[in-house]
């Protein structure tokens, strides 16, 4: 019995790593914003679930770092540590919000958005240092 | 028959690790002499656990397609390159790639580890907070990378 979900555990890891889906991605400009030393504190966790099938935890408590705009909202950038997203490939990737909504996010390495569906709540406060 | 499949075993095991895994200086010897980036690049560390699983696959890995250097268990190097956006990727089964943006000044961190393939095993590279990859650098061993030329831009 054992045997038999460890089995259809590690076939359904293979295939989701072997066959996942794209991340779809839309083309964008990011507007960055002057320097700031501005930064904000995500209030609680959210748990993300990608159309590819991964899924990726914003933890409570991490810093990000506003460093531009999108049409799609304001991007924001881990102060520590790196964030990636996954489908096919991997991809760094900034959270983007508006109005306190997780909208999507911005992939740095190639200049595109990609929306998350559907959006989530996400709470974020500014921090003052 | 037991006692020549264990001796053949054996021998196989002795064979791999002699061949298969990093020997350079540790990361803990070497790090104190790595050179400080010029102001206009960043730079990029690979590394891969010191682990027997999958062993016998090494790939060259890529820097937006050109080689840098192998995936060696228990094995780093690391790579100096303009700001940009850059793709690593490896060439095993099926190519799984890591996308991400390098700063002047910054410092990035590329894990590949085995994975499972189809048929066969697979190299996959994945970006590691600096927390993380230092800690796992300190038993690792320098291998020199082939190149530093991987200046062309991502598509």
């Amino acid at each position: 019995m054992i045997i038999r979900a460890v089995l259809t555990s590690a076939f359904a890891a293979l295939m989701l790593s072997a066959c996942a889906p794209s991340i779809p991605v839309q083309s964008t400009q990011l507007v960055p914003i002057t320097a700031t030393q501005q930064r904000f504190q995500v209030v609680g966790s959210v748990t993300v679930r990608l159309t590819s099938g991964y899924s990726r935890e914003v933890r409570a408590g991490s810093l990000w770092q506003p460093v531009g705009t999108i049409t799609q909202g304001t991007v924001l950038r881990p102060v520590s540590g790196v964030f990636t997203i996954e489908g096919r490939q991997i991809h760094e990737a900034y959270l983007v919000t508006k109005a306190s909504t997780l909208v999507g996010f911005f992939l740095p390495g190639e200049s595109h958005f990609s929306p998350l569906d559907p959006p989530q709540s996400i709470t974020i406060e500014r921090i003052n240092d | 028959m037991t006692k020549l499949f264990k001796a053949l075993v054996a021998s196989t095991l002795v064979a791999l690790v002699a061949s298969g895994c990093a020997s350079g200086p540790q990361y803990k010897e070497v790090a104190s002499s790595i050179p400080t980036l010029k102001e206009t690049q960043g730079r990029i560390y690979f590394y891969r656990s010191n682990s027997m699983f999958g062993a016998a696959l090494q790939p060259s890995i890529n820097l937006n397609g050109a080689p840098v250097g192998k995936s060696q268990p228990g094995g780093f190097f690391y790579v100096d390159e303009p700001a940009g956006q850059y793709v690593v990727s490896t060439a095993t089964e099926t190519e799984k790639t890591v996308s991400f943006k390098l700063d002047a000044g910054e410092t990035k961190y590329v894990k590949t580890s085995v994975g499972f393939g189809l048929l066969v095993g697979r190299i996959v590279p994945s970006l590691e907070s600096a927390d993380e990859a230092v800690k796992n650098l300190e038993d690792l061993h320098y291998v020199a990378a082939q190149t530093t030329a991987a200046v062309k831009k991502a598509d």
